[in-house]
């Protein structure tokens, strides 16, 4: 079925009307949404296999033939997104049972996630340049809502800067596609990627991946253009901190690593070089960030930074073992920052607190979470074999085949920094002498912990599992690191 | 098989522990897992004679073969060295453990693990691949750092623990660094391959960076100086644990893991600098900070550090045979290695006792602090009998067994002082050195010895009554001071069948050529080693006596300085100073922000424009009429004029300006469905604009310093010029064919002779319905912002 991929996508934004039929009936909201969310699981899965087992699947729109219509094309790289992104999402949703609230429940919360995963697994799959703009907006707009709703005072003060930064950043893109297309004549990603290598990448064509960079890196909170991210995203509640975190950020990601091996591969000199500066830059910015501050959710989003950052230094080092590396981190940093955020909003839904120094001693009454919490931070430092680790390796193996090596013992040292960011929350938070919290029902400690236990858990196995991920890791960056496979893909069908 | 099966033991019967600890209670918990080191103690020891004859036992299964990874386990004689401390120092603290915990604790963590971490350890001995060593390696710290923080309601416990997990983790990673340097050279993990590669390796220009990284992770977890800082913070543990991870085991890892590549890298002349001056310096240091100690346990911690670097600078005298430039017989070098595991067997003897010994003063007594100890001896004889026998062993007195590796410590030093290959000088110093220190270690041995059951007996300081320990308490250190003795009179059964295999791993050529196993004797003529020994008598005991006299230099630096201090103050101002620097740039200002951004812009994108060479405008396309230049001067004033107007309707109206004069340029260009639809938003907007005017608040004119003004302003002008330099050097190229001829057919292609309506609404029809999308998001967006708002005073929505 050669539509099989459009499923994740479509699946969502219907559920997602059906919703808006009636929003205030809360337990029909949550079993349309379940049931939504499993659907585009199963269909994930599918896509996954067929992927697998029969190559690239690419479909234009319309059936206008493929550089004139627009393509939408998956590849292991963007089918394990969409899955990724689904699984945590039905996570949060989940979660969100118990701790969203139904005010917010009634005011369309559930709706607005699934237009946001529709603009996000969107953005995975587009295969052409201006369509992967409007995915963006869809899933920036469905974010002002998320950011915005329950109209908190934090969350109107937060959300407008986020609205300006990214209408600028949008403008930012519009202007490089036009430019792009004004050079190239073409929005096909597939097919600028053929006429680029055809007839050679220009200086101008390196000056606008440059500007992709910058553009993406705005939405993936590069150095030095993260400066939006923290406010905004401790501004809404737990749940949707958890969802942007692990998925937004990863969405900007994704377009660099795109930009970069698919459109531009030609010019590593200036574009990778760059990108590896800033990647660098990132993971010291994000570790001096994450060591500031004693807040739970400010540590934890300043790590996303750190690991934007690794991911970034992976991709740059434009070799196998960096490209699998930063596809096998990707997907172990998207799995842990969702379970991560979901932990710490246990934690404050306990203390009723997110500062670290109003806590203590969670230990005796709350042993389940503080063991869940110290495997989280393990595996987000990368002790092996939990996630972190396998993809951390490979990067730095890329980093040394490149010659890369003081770049690669920066992103080892930055590991020191993130269990040390980690850590201290659990020696504040569960060790030590007990402090008054405010205390919840066993109910919503059970039903917010399960769900944190159980995406917690899928890093674990993702850790321990390596072996058996490997061959979906190795495409997704066989293709990264040899675009003709996707261009023929797409340009071919 | 069996290699797996040892490792995997501990970690099967930790996980069975707590089903196990519900079934049998606290009582007999302890005696289950005594049970796993005893086994594997048993186990090992059958297995002596054939390593003893060279063979090796291995196992490997794949985990990720295709990186390389796999689950490769070897015994061999260096391994069993460590291995038989750890199952052997194992079972003894755990029979140790089972009296000296009250049941109040929670047993069950405890021997977790302690499990735990024992595995680990013998993961870390056994792993012939370098990525399962790290992994457990690793493990050892996590365990180490829940075993440190066991009474974590203290705040010394949670320091320590912090403190301990950070610098042993730091090592650790630094070493996996050195790890993949390795692989990188070689292609592989495995260490047995990687050793056997020697030959090809030398040269490499990664080698010394790999060999200083893997060091730096060895001497973390060693204690050298200046890493030490971490061990005497770590005795906040209970004390069963410091004796077997702080003194007999983990902190033994490191010398493991140098013993481990000396085949690699022994015989560099690096590699004998940096071994030799970390384990005389941390020799030194640790025993001239031991005698000042008031707590037992600290003095322990700086005596175990001491002693840790005799071991390490003996390693490095070794590996001196290796090299190829070593003048004499390299077997004499080789002795040195030798001595250095008959040391490390004797330390964790002696020391593994002192430290139950001082368990036992704190459990019964209730303080350590020898300020408040004197006169246990007639309350506690046995205890004093095995303190005597610890401490005159580490000592170095005879007849016991510290005596015998001391002797042969002095005559390495003086060998390796007379006849090491390489360029230096310092080497004069080791004996000398070495020597001070043992004159150091000598008058701390009498301190615990003196100050804890001789002298006066000061019970008006102590809460309980002194007595001796329960029996079961004393059978654990009572085998290991029968050890230190049985040692003494029996040294070459231990030199033969344990260390003997060792040193075929550590020297494998050399061992082919020559034994390397000397004979021990108690008794060698009146030679240096031994003049030297009654020189640390003599002058260790004017020490002591003197040693209220003396010990002001205490407070003179250099000698006050601590390394702590620098830890300390390096976490402090690394927090304080991510702080400050974070606010300096997380203004909160949408302004500041927005210079970033453009600035950033100015500097990469106009950066590349220049440095690709690429900026070339093209200033021949089409000829600029009268009608386009002055619009744009329209607009430019407009734009500007919103700059400096003081009411708000002005900049709206303004605004409004500079949108239709675009919809006039779209008419210019020819593109009237573009104009007609700049037009009605527009239109819209202003009007919107307009009704919400009422609730705006009041217009407030911009209040910032002069230079944030002008720095902004030259951002803002900066970023337009590079956008329009950027337009204008993109519209000259057309080296490549557009994809725009295609839609010209779009009447016979798609039925509708406006191309615009045909790709609008079919061949790019799904952007314009995700586009329908976003405004119908947005629509929901105003709407829930109107309605859901949150109480007043409260927060019902969520938990804050």
């Amino acid at each position: 079925m050669t539509n099989l991929l459009l499923f994740p996508i479509l699946i969502p934004i219907l559920t997602a009307s059906v919703l808006l039929f009636f929003p205030k009936r809360i337990a029909a909201q949550r079993a349309v949404t379940v049931v939504g969310l499993v659907a585009s699981i199963i269909a994930a899965l599918f896509l996954l296999r067929t992927v697998m087992t029969d190559g690239v699947q690419a479909v234009t729109l319309g059936s206008w033939p493929a550089p004139f219509g627009i393509s939408m094309v998956s590849d292991p790289l963007s089918v394990s997104l969409v899955l990724t992104s689904l699984l945590i999402t039905l996570g949060v949703v989940v979660y969100s049972f118990r701790s969203i609230g139904e005010g917010r429940e009634k005011y369309f919360y559930y709706p607005a996630i699934l237009f946001m995963l529709t603009g996000i697994n969107g953005s995975f799959t587009t295969g052409d340049i201006f369509n992967l703009f409007v995915f963006f907006e869809v899933l920036l707009l469905a974010s002002y809502l998320l950011i915005v709703l329950g109209g908190e005072k934090r969350q109107l003060r937060e959300s407008i800067k986020y609205i300006l930064v990214n209408v600028v950043s949008s403008a930012f893109f519009v202007t490089t596609v036009a430019m792009l297309y004004s050079v190239v004549g073409s929005l096909n990603m597939a097919d600028i990627a053929e006429k680029v290598t055809e007839i050679g990448q220009s200086g101008i064509l390196t000056v606008i991946a440059v500007m992709l960079i910058l553009v993406f890196g705005l939405k993936g909170a590069i150095f030095p253009l993260y400066f939006w991210l923290p406010g905004s995203y401790a501004a809404p509640p737990v749940p949707v901190l958890a969802l942007f975190g692990a998925l937004l950020t990863k969405v900007g990601v994704y377009a660099i690593i795109r930009t970069v091996t698919l459109l531009f591969p030609h010019d590593p000199g200036f574009t990778h070089e760059l990108l590896m500066i800033l990647a660098i830059l990132t993971v010291i910015a994000g570790c001096i960030g994450a060591l500031a501050y004693y807040d739970l959710k400010q540590i934890v989003i300043y790590n996303i930074i750190i690991a934007v950052g690794v991911i970034l230094f992976g991709v740059a080092q434009m070799n196998m073992a960096g490209l699998e590396g930063a596809v096998f981190y990707l997907i172990h940093d998207m799995l842990i920052k969702a379970g991560l955020f979901m932990l710490i909003g246990v934690i404050i839904a306990i203390t009723g607190t997110s500062n670290l120094r109003e806590m203590g001693g969670l230990m005796k009454t709350y042993p389940g979470l503080a063991w869940t919490w110290l495997v989280a931070a393990f595996g987000l430092a990368g002790i092996p074999p939990l996630s972190g680790f396998f993809g951390k390796l490979l990067i730095v193996q890329g980093a040394f085949e490149a010659d890369n090596l003081w770049g690669g013992i920066i992103i080892l040292a930055s590991s020191l920094i993130v269990l040390l960011s980690v850590i201290r929350i659990f020696i504040h938070a569960f060790w030590g002498e007990p402090m008054p919290v405010k205390g919840t029902s066993a109910g919503i400690y059970r039903g917010l912990l399960i769900p944190a236990v159980l995406v917690t858990a899928l890093t674990v196995f993702y850790g321990v599992g390596t072996e058996w991920l490997r061959p979906l890791m190795w495409d997704a960056a066989e293709i990264l690191h040899q675009p003709s496979i996707y261009i023929d893909a797409v340009l071919k069908e | 098989m069996y290699a797996v099966f040892v490792i995997f033991l501990p970690f099967i019967m930790a996980a069975l522990l707590p089903p196990v600890h519900r079934l049998i209670g606290d009582r007999l918990i302890g005696w289950y897992v005594m049970a796993v080191p005893l086994i594997l103690f048993a186990a090992l020891v059958r297995l002596i004679p054939r390593i003893a004859d060279g063979e090796i036992v291995s196992a490997s299964y794949a985990w990720i073969p295709d990186a390389g990874i796999d689950l490769a386990v070897r015994i061999d004689g260096l391994g069993m060295i460590f291995a038989l401390l750890i199952t052997g120092v194992g079972t003894l603290v755990a029979l140790y453990s089972i009296y000296y915990l009250s049941p109040r604790e929670s047993l069950g963590h405890f021997y977790v693990y302690l499990l735990l971490f024992m595995g680990a350890m013998l993961g870390v001995v056994f792993s012939d691949n370098l990525m399962l060593l790290y992994t457990f390696w690793e493990l050892t710290s996590i365990s180490s750092f829940l075993l440190i923080a066991f009474w974590y309601h203290r705040k010394g416990s949670r320091y320590g623990a912090q403190k301990a997990m950070l610098i042993t983790v730091m090592g650790g990673v630094s070493m996996l660094a050195g790890f993949l340097m390795l692989y990188f050279m070689t292609g592989t993990f495995s260490i047995s391959e990687i050793i056997g590669m020697r030959e090809s390796l030398s040269g490499a220009p990664l080698l010394i960076p790999a060999m200083v990284l893997i060091l730096l992770g060895a001497f973390t977890k060693s204690v050298q100086f200046p890493f030490h800082i971490w061990l005497p913070d770590a005795m906040e543990a209970p004390t069963p644990v410091s004796a077997y991870l702080h003194s007999a085991t983990m902190v033994k890892a490191g010398i493991y893991l140098v013993a481990l590549f000396t085949p690699l890298f022994g015989g560099l002349e690096s590699w004998f600098w940096s071994l030799s001056i970390a384990g005389i310096v941390t020799l030194l240091w640790g025993a001239f900070n031991a005698m000042k100690q008031n707590d037992l346990k600290a003095l322990l911690a700086y005596s175990t550090i001491s002693q840790l670097g005799l071991i390490m600078s003996l390693l490095g005298f070794g590996s001196v045979a290796l090299s190829e430039s070593a003048a004499g017989d390299p077997t004499a070098y080789a002795a040195a290695g030798f001595a250095a595991f008959f040391y490390l067997l004797n330390h964790s003897t002696f020391k593994g006792l002192l430290f139950m010994v001082v368990g036992i003063v704190d459990h019964e007594i209730g303080t350590r602090d020898i300020r408040r100890l004197g006169g246990l001896m007639s309350f506690m004889p046995v205890t004093f009998t095995f303190a005597v026998i610890g401490s005159f062993s580490m000592a170095g007195l005879p007849p016991f067994n510290g005596f015998l590796s001391k002797e042969m410590f002095f005559g390495a030093a003086v060998d390796v002082a007379s006849g090491q290959p390489f360029a230096g000088g310092a080497e004069v110093l080791f004996p000398v050195v070495g020597w001070l220190a043992s004159v150091f270690t000598f008058v701390y041995c009498t301190i615990i010895v003196y100050r804890t059951f001789l002298g006066p007996s000061q019970p008006e300081k102590i809460d309980r009554v002194p007595h001796e320990a329960p029996k079961g308490m004393l059978v654990a250190p009572g085998i290991l001071a029968a050890l230190v003795i049985v040692i003494f009179f029996f040294p070459n059964v231990v030199g033969k069948y344990v260390i003997g295999p060792a040193m075929s791993v550590m020297f494998p050529e050399l061992s082919r050529q020559a034994d390397l196993v000397p004979k021990i004797e108690a008794w060698h003529g009146f030679n240096l080693p031994l003049l030297m020994t009654f020189g640390v008598i003599a002058l260790g005991l004017l020490l002591f006596i003197t040693f209220r006299h003396w010990k002001k230099v205490y407070r003179v630096a250099p000698f006050r300085w601590t390394m702590d201090s620098i830890y300390r103050s390096m976490l402090g101002a690394g927090e304080a100073g991510s702080t400050i620097l974070t606010d300096l740039y997380m203004t909160g200002r949408s302004r500041d922000y927005f210079a970033f951004i453009y600035l950033f812009f100015l500097v990469t994108v106009g950066g590349m424009l220049f440095l690709t060479g690429a900026f070339d405008p093209d200033f021949t396309r089409g000829p600029v009429g009268i009608f386009e230049i002055s619009f744009v001067i329209i607009m430019a004033f407009a734009a500007i004029a919103m700059l400096f107007v003081r009411s708000r309707i002005t900049a709206t109206l303004l605004n409004g300006v500079l949108g239709y004069s675009v919809a006039i340029f779209f008419v210019f260009f020819r593109a009237p469905d573009l104009a007609l639809t700049q037009t009605v938003i527009e239109t819209v907007t202003t009007v919107l604009f307009l009704l919400c005017f009422h609730f705006l608040p009041e217009w407030k004119p911009e209040d910032s310093p002069l230079r944030t003004k002008v720095v902004n302003g030259i951002i803002a002008v900066g970023a337009g010029t590079l956008v329009t330099a950027f337009g204008l050097t993109v519209q000259g190229y057309d080296v490549y064919e557009s994809i725009s001829g295609y839609f010209e057919d779009s009447y016979k292609l798609a039925g509708g002779s406006n191309i615009v309506n045909a790709i609008l609404g079919d061949f790019r029809a799904f952007d314009t319905m995700l586009e329908v999308v976003v405004l119908f998001i947005a629509g929901i967006g105003v709407y829930t912002l109107i309605a859901l708002k949150p109480k007043k005073g409260g927060d019902d929505v969520e938990g804050k």
